[in-house]
């Protein structure tokens, strides 16, 4: 039985099958997006967010 | 006439020849042959053959006795009459269909299945979209950081003496904060709270026992209660009536829910509680 076969056999046969696995899929795959944009914001912005920087301000606070 | 008679010859089909006495003549047709079986006939050809149908007449039962009439003038039992020996062109062989194997795909299965794929796809992508959609809309009703930042009020417990009632304002609503002795304490824990109004033990209202920390709005309609006064100790709304206890449950009157605890937190090394 090739890949195709196996493919339409396990999510497009049932209609119920391949809605829920749609909208599972939609749940991975917007955790997954946002992840991603998020992970490649942090290294293009590297150094210059408040999250980076910080502990240069506030161990400098509590000095004084 | 003769040169006519010589041009319809021409134009038969080769199985016919035409006799000297100008009788065309077809030796090898097959004249009993029949149109090949209709599937949607269901096996009926026309009508019954077995039974004389009644236009032929048959016997009748009139008043002078019984009458057998037989009309010989019938009409057609058919609507059409096939024809066993034409004059036409034969055709040659059957139309010729342009070859579409090179278009066809090779693979049933595998297309089904990227058809599928790409629909299934599709659909993933666009429900990312509404969802995204919707709770990037929902996002725009919620509070700002700041705001949530600004909304927080910060208390010194110390300035509270045992036994004293302080009301701050918070997000535009009072808050009560009461500093309870060790008597009124007691007395809020052993009531029996499982069959009150909305039965809420001390212990769930609280996080330190002698900080009593709720809103100051009656959840009857919403007057301020005032405090250290009603039948139980506590809070009495002027409004309506209700008496709230000293752990601020309703107790009598038409409240139908204990006052509201709001979230907060104690910060143990300045002495000072953060609502918000």
């Amino acid at each position: 039985m090739s890949l195709s076969t196996t493919l339409y056999n396990t999510f497009f046969r049932r209609n119920s099958i391949f809605v829920g696995s749609i909208f599972a899929g939609a749940f991975v795959f917007g955790i997954g997006f946002d992840s991603g944009v998020t992970a490649f914001y942090d290294r293009w912005n590297k150094g210059k967010q408040w999250k980076d920087i910080r502990h240069k301000y506030v161990e400098a606070a509590e000095e004084e | 006439m003769a040169l006519n008679g010589l041009k319809k010859a021409v134009t038969l089909t080769p199985s016919v020849c035409t006799l000297p006495s100008g009788v065309p003549a077809a030796p090898l047709i097959n004249l009993a042959v029949r149109a090949p079986a209709d599937p949607h006939a269901h096996g009926h050809s026309g009508p019954r053959a077995d039974v004389a149908p009644r236009w032929s007449g048959g016997v009748s039962r009139t008043s002078s006795g019984l009458v057998s009439k037989s009309y010989i003038t019938l009409p057609s039992t058919t609507p059409f009459t096939a024809r066993f020996m034409h004059t036409s062109v034969a055709v040659k062989s059957a139309p010729e269909v342009p070859d579409f194997s090179h278009y066809r795909a090779n693979d049933n299965d595998s297309n089904r299945a990227l058809s599928y794929f790409m629909v299934g796809s599709l659909g993933l992508i666009s429900a990312s979209v509404a969802k995204s959609t919707v709770t990037e809309f929902l996002k725009t009703m919620s509070a700002s950081a700041d705001v949530l930042a600004l909304a927080k009020v910060e208390i010194d417990l110390s300035s509270i003496p045992e036994g004293k009632n302080v009301v701050i304002k918070w997000r535009g609503k009072p808050v009560f904060i009461r500093h309870r002795t060790q008597a009124e304490i007691d007395e809020a824990r052993e009531t029996k709270w499982q069959s009150l109004r909305d039965p809420e033990s001390d212990e769930q209202r609280v996080k330190k026992p002698e900080w009593l920390i709720m809103l100051g709005v009656c959840t009857h309609l919403g007057c301020v209660p005032i405090g250290e006064s009603g039948d139980y100790g506590g809070w009495f709304c002027p409004c309506h009536g209700s008496h709230y206890d000293i752990s601020g449950r309703a107790r009598k009157g038409p409240a139908p829910l204990n006052l509201e605890i709001p979230a907060y937190d104690f910060n143990d090394a300045e002495g000072k509680v953060i609502i918000g």
